[in-house]
C-alpha cells in the first residue's frame, strides 16, 4: 500500500526518484576496475570455485557416457517411439534455447530501450546465452542418429543431389540458430575488448599480458576506437533484435505449421518468445543470486537488478499464461472436437499430471512477483527462478509429447517413456553449461567495467573540465 | 562550453490553435455524416453497410481510447521521459470514454439485438435457417455450439462489463494525476508506487477485457472463425494507433509553449524508434499466423485467408501490407526522417490510414455479399464517410480534452531530464 510518509535514509535508493540505485553510490573509476579485475587477476582462485567446477565436471561427465553410449548404440537407447518420436531431445533443445533469449535481449533490447540497469549483468547474460546455445545445439545434432552427415542438413552443391527441404521449419531452425550463435559470439566478444585492454595493462603474469593483449585487438581506448566501439555495439544490438523474436518464432514453427491438434495454433509464435524470455531471465537470476553473494558483489548487481528481473518475469509469464488461456478458450470456441480433445486430454489424460506442474510452475506460484518484498528478495527469486524453469521445461514436455501420443487418429496412439540415458544426457548439459560458466567467471570479466563506469557521477558531462582517469582505470 | 537547462515555460496550457483543430473536425464529421446518412438511403440494402462501416469506425476510436489507457498505465509501469512527455495526450483519449461508449450503443442495438451485423443474433435457430439454406452446415455447427456464449444476451453483458472497468480505471487514473500534479511536495515514491499498483493490474486486465471485445465485437462477425492470436494482434494494432495518433499531437502542439520546450528532437526520436518497433511487431504477429494458416491448408481456417484473397480482395490485401508494414518499416528505417517533424507526420498519418484499411480488410469479407467478391457499390463508399464521421468527432472530442489540463505534468522526477539541453545527452 502506498504511504506519504516514505522516508528516504537507504543509501542504495535514490533520494529524488526513490527508485533502487543500480549500482551502490561510493565507487570511483579505479574502484570499479580493482573489484571486477581482480576477480579474474587473482592467483590466490577461491576454493568454492574448484568444489563448484568440480561437482558440474562430474555432472558433465555423465553427458559425455551418455553421448558415447548414444553413438555406439543409436537412439534406440532412448525413449522415443512411434508415435513420439521427438522426445526428450526436442523439449531440451527448446528448452536451452529458450534460456538463451534472456541475454540477447538484456544486450541487444535494453540497450536500444536506454535501460541502464543492464550494463551490470548483460556480460554473463551474454556467457549463458552462449552456453546455452552450445547445449541446445547438440540436441537436434544427436536426435538425427547419425550425426556424423549433419552437415547433410546445409544447403551445399554435392554429388548426391540431396537438398534440404526447404519448405521444412527444422530446416529454418539450422539457419536461425547459427545465425543466432554467430551474432551473440561476436556481439559478446565486441562488448569485451575494451575490459580486455584494461585486464592487459594491470596482468602481472607474462601469460596473462599475453593473452589478453592477443584478444583486446590493440585496444587503446582513443576517441576513434570508442567511436568504432559504439558504432559497432548500436549495429550489433540492431541486428540482434530481431533475431530474439525470430528464433523461438521459427523454433514454434517446428510444432505450429503441423496439423496436430494442441500444435496448430497462430499464438505459438508470440508465445514461445514470451516463454524463452521467461525462463531466460529466471536462470540469470539462478546465476546472479549465487556469484553475487559468492563475489560480493551486492553492489554492482543490485536489487534493482533482481526487482526489475522479477518484474520481466512477471510480465512475460503473464504473457505466456494468456496465451496457456486463450489455447484453453479456442478449444473451446473452435467447435472442434479434435481441439476438445487435445485440451482435455492435456488436463486429464495420462499425463495430465504434467500439465498442473507447468500450471502450478508457471502461473500460479510465480503469481507471488506481484509483491514487492518477494522481487527483492534474492534468497526468494532464486527460489522462484528454479519453480520458473521447471514449469518452463514441463511446457515442451506437455506440447511435445501429449499431443503426440493422442492424434487424430486413436489406432495411432501411444504412450512415452523416458529412459535413463534420456535423463542423463539431460542432466549432463546442466553440468556442461555449468562448467563452462564456471570457466567464464574465473577467465572473463563477468561484469562489463566499462558500462559500469558510465553509471557513476564521474562520467557525467560537467561545465568545468574535470582532470582525466589515469590509464587502466 | 557550458550547458544551460532549459526553464519550464509559464504557461503550460494547450495553445489557443486546439481550438480550431476541434472546429474543423466538427466541420469534418458534420460533412461526412450528411454524406453518410445520404449513402445509406441511397445504398437500398437496408443499412447495412452503415451498420459495417459504423463498426469499423467505433474499432477505431475504441482503439485510441483503450489503448491509449493501455499505454498510459505503460508509461507508469515502465517509467522514462518518453512517458512524461506523452502523458497528458494519452489522459485525453482516456477521457473519451463516454463518447466511445456512445459510438457502441449502435453496435449493440443494431447490430446484435436487431440483428444487423451478426449473424448468430439473427439466426438463433440453426436448424430452420440451414434448412432454408440461409447458413451453410458449418456456420449452423458453429453457431449452434457457441450458443452460450454468441447469444444477445451475453453480448451486451460482457460489453457492458468492459466499459465499466475502463470507465473506473479511466476515472482513477486521471483524478489521481491531477492531484499528483496538485501535490505540494514531490512524494515521488508514494505517486510512484500508487500508479505503479494500478497499472500493473490494470494491464492485465486490459489484455483480457480487449481479447473479450475483439472477439465479440469483430471475431464473431463469421462464427467459423477462430484463431488464438487475434486478441494479441488487436492489442498491438492499438499500440500502432496510439503511438502514430500521440506523436502527431506532440509534432503539431510543438508550434507553441510548452511543447516548443519540452518536446525535444531526441524524444521526438525514441518515438519514432518505438513506432518502428510497433511495425514490427504488428507484422510479425500478422505474418506469422498467415504463414501457420496457409501451410496448414486445413478447411476448418484458410477459407478465413482465401475470403479477403479471392475475388479482388487480394488488391486490398496487398495494399494492406503496403501500408500497414512496408511503407512505415521502409521509411522509418531513416534516422533523419524519425528526426524531422513534417516526415514523420507524413508517416504517422499512413499508420492511421492503414489501421482503418486493415479494419476493413478484417470487416467487410465477414459479410455474405462480399465474401470473395469485392464489389463496387454505394454501401462500400460508405466506408470512406461513415468512419470519417466518426473519427473526426471522436477528434474533437479528443481536442476538448486535451484542453482541459496543463500539457505537461509538472510533478515528475523526469521533467528536469527533459528540460536538459539536447546534445548533453543526444
Amino acid at each position: 500500500m502506498a504511504t506519504k510518509d516514505v522516508k528516504i535514509n537507504d543509501p542504495m535508493r535514490d533520494p529524488v526518484t526513490g527508485e533502487n540505485r543500480v549500482i551502490a553510490p561510493g565507487h570511483t573509476l579505479r574502484s570499479v576496475t580493482e573489484k571486477i579485475s581482480r576477480i579474474v587477476l587473482t592467483s590466490h582462485t577461491p576454493l568454492g570455485w574448484f568444489g563448484g567446477i568440480m561437482v558440474a565436471s562430474g555432472v558433465a561427465t555423465l553427458l559425455a557416457i551418455c553421448v558415447t553410449w548414444l553413438f555406439l548404440r543409436g537412439v534406440g537407447i532412448w525413449g522415443i517411439t512411434q508415435p513420439v518420436a521427438w522426445g526428450f531431445a526436442i523439449i531440451n533443445f527448446v528448452w536451452w534455447i529458450g534460456i538463451g533469449h534472456a541475454g540477447t535481449l538484456i544486450s541487444a533490447i535494453l540497450l536500444l530501450f536506454k535501460q541502464t540497469w543492464r550494463n551490470s549483468i548483460n556480460r554473463f547474460a551474454e556467457a549463458m546465452t552462449l552456453f546455452a546455445v552450445v547445449c541446445a545445439g547438440m540436441f537436434p545434432l544427436i536426435h538425427v542418429g547419425r550425426p556424423w552427415l549433419g552437415y547433410w542438413l546445409f544447403p551445399y552443391p554435392n554429388t548426391m543431389n540431396v537438398w534440404p527441404q526447404f519448405r521444412s521449419p527444422l530446416l529454418w531452425d539450422v539457419f536461425a540458430v547459427s545465425t543466432y550463435a554467430t551474432i551473440s559470439v561476436v556481439f559478446w566478444y565486441i562488448g569485451l575488448v575494451p575490459d580486455f585492454g584494461t585486464m592487459r595493462d594491470r596482468a602481472k603474469s607474462k601469460v596473462g599480458q599475453y593473452i589478453y593483449g592477443m584478444v583486446s585487438l590493440g585496444w587503446r581506448g582513443s576517441v576513434r576506437h570508442w567511436v568504432r566501439y559504439e558504432t559497432a555495439s548500436l549495429l550489433l544490438a540492431g541486428l540482434a533484435t530481431p533475431l530474439v523474436l525470430s528464433v523461438h518464432t521459427v523454433i514454434s514453427f517446428d510444432f505450429a505449421v503441423a496439423l496436430l491438434p494442441g500444435w496448430h495454433t497462430t499464438i505459438f509464435p508470440p508465445y514461445f518468445v514470451a516463454g524463452a524470455i521467461y525462463s531466460g531471465f529466471a536462470m540469470v537470476i539462478t546465476l546472479a543470486v549465487p556469484i553475487r553473494k559468492f563475489y560480493h558483489l551486492e553492489d554492482m548487481i543490485t536489487i534493482r537488478h533482481i526487482e526489475n528481473m522479477g518484474k520481466v518475469m512477471l510480465t512475460t509469464g503473464l504473457i505466456v499464461a494468456y496465451g496457456y488461456s486463450m489455447e484453453v478458450f479456442m478449444a473451446w470456441y473452435s467447435a472442434s472436437h479434435w481441439e476438445y480433445f487435445m485440451m482435455w486430454n492435456r488436463m486429464f489424460g495420462p499425463m495430465g499430471w504434467s500439465y498442473w506442474v507447468l500450471i502450478t510452475c508457471n502461473i500460479a506460484l510465480p503469481q507471488l512477483l506481484w509483491l514487492r518484498a518477494w522481487r527483492r528478495s534474492p534468497s526468494l527469486m532464486f527460489l522462484m527462478s528454479l519453480i520458473v524453469n521447471t514449469g518452463m521445461w514441463f511446457e515442451r514436455f506437455v506440447i511435445v509429447v501429449t499431443s503426440l501420443t493422442r492424434d487424430y487418429l486413436p489406432s495411432s496412439w501411444g504412450t512415452y517413456k523416458a529412459t535413463r540415458w534420456d535423463y542423463g544426457t539431460f542432466v549432463g548439459t546442466l553440468g556442461l553449461f555449468t562448467v563452462l560458466f564456471f570457466l567464464f567467471i574465473r577467465f572473463v570479466p563477468m561484469i562489463p567495467m566499462q558500462e559500469i563506469k558510465v553509471l557513476l557521477p564521474q562520467s557525467k558531462v560537467r561545465e568545468e573540465a574535470e582532470p582525466l582517469p589515469e590509464a587502466g582505470d | 562550453m557550458a550547458h544551460h537547462a532549459n526553464t519550464l515555460p509559464h504557461e503550460l496550457d494547450a495553445p489557443a490553435f486546439v481550438d480550431a483543430w476541434r472546429t474543423r473536425a466538427l466541420i469534418t464529421g458534420a460533412i461526412a455524416s450528411v454524406l453518410g446518412i445520404a449513402m445509406g438511403f441511397l445504398a437500398h440494402d437496408d443499412w447495412e453497410h452503415f451498420f459495417r462501416s459504423w463498426l469499423l469506425g467505433f474499432i477505431i476510436c475504441f482503439g485510441f481510447c483503450i489503448g491509449g489507457m493501455a499505454m498510459l498505465m505503460v508509461q507508469y509501469l515502465s517509467g522514462g521521459k518518453w512517458g512524461l512527455l506523452i502523458r497528458r495526450s494519452l489522459e485525453a483519449m482516456t477521457r473519451t470514454l463516454p463518447l466511445v461508449f456512445l459510438m457502441f450503443l449502435p453496435v449493440g442495438i443494431f447490430g446484435a439485438s436487431l440483428k444487423k451485423l451478426y449473424i448468430w443474433a439473427r439466426y438463433p435457430n440453426t436448424e430452420d435457417a440451414l434448412r432454408h439454406h440461409l447458413i451453410n452446415a458449418e456456420q449452423a455447427h458453429a453457431i449452434a455450439f457457441k450458443k452460450p456464449m454468441l447469444n444477445v444476451v451475453s453480448f451486451w453483458w460482457v460489453s457492458l462489463l468492459c466499459f465499466a472497468i475502463w470507465a473506473v480505471y479511466t476515472f482513477f487514473l486521471n483524478r489521481w494525476s491531477l492531484q499528483r500534479d496538485a501535490d505540494t511536495a514531490p512524494n515521488v515514491p508514494y505517486w510512484q508506487t500508487k500508479f505503479e499498483n494500478i497499472s500493473g493490474f490494470g494491464v492485465l486486465l486490459y489484455s483480457i477485457l480487449l481479447t473479450a471485445g475483439a472477439i465479440y465485437w469483430v471475431m464473431s462477425l463469421d462464427p467459423t472463425w477462430y484463431s488464438t492470436v487475434y486478441g494479441l494482434q488487436f492489442l498491438v494494432g492499438q499500440g500502432y494507433g496510439v503511438l502514430a495518433l500521440v506523436i502527431l499531437t506532440l509534432i503539431g502542439l510543438s508550434k507553441a509553449e510548452p511543447m516548443k520546450t519540452v518536446f525535444r528532437i531526441t524524444e521526438q526520436h525514441d518515438l519514432g524508434k518505438l513506432c518502428f518497433a510497433f511495425t514490427m511487431l504488428n507484422i510479425y504477429l500478422a505474418f506469422a499466423a498467415f504463414l501457420i494458416i496457409w501451410s496448414g491448408n486445413s478447411p476448418e481456417e484458410i477459407p478465413w485467408f482465401l475470403d479477403r484473397i479471392r475475388g479482388g480482395w487480394g488488391v486490398i490485401a496487398t495494399l494492406d501490407v503496403m501500408f500497414h508494414w512496408l511503407l512505415p518499416f521502409t521509411l522509418l528505417l531513416s534516422r533523419d526522417l524519425k528526426r524531422i517533424k513534417s516526415r514523420l507526420k507524413v508517416v504517422c498519418y499512413i499508420m492511421i490510414f492503414a489501421r482503418c484499411w486493415d479494419m476493413f480488410w478484417l470487416i467487410e469479407p465477414n459479410f455474405a455479399d462480399a465474401r470473395r467478391n469485392l464489389h463496387m457499390s454505394i454501401g462500400i463508399l460508405e466506408y470512406c464517410v461513415v468512419p470519417v464521421a466518426l473519427i473526426a468527432f471522436w477528434m474533437a472530442y479528443y481536442f476538448t480534452q486535451l484542453k482541459q489540463r496543463p500539457l505537461v505534468a509538472t510533478n515528475d522526477p523526469h521533467l528536469a531530464e527533459i528540460l536538459e539541453p539536447e546534445h548533453a545527452h543526444a
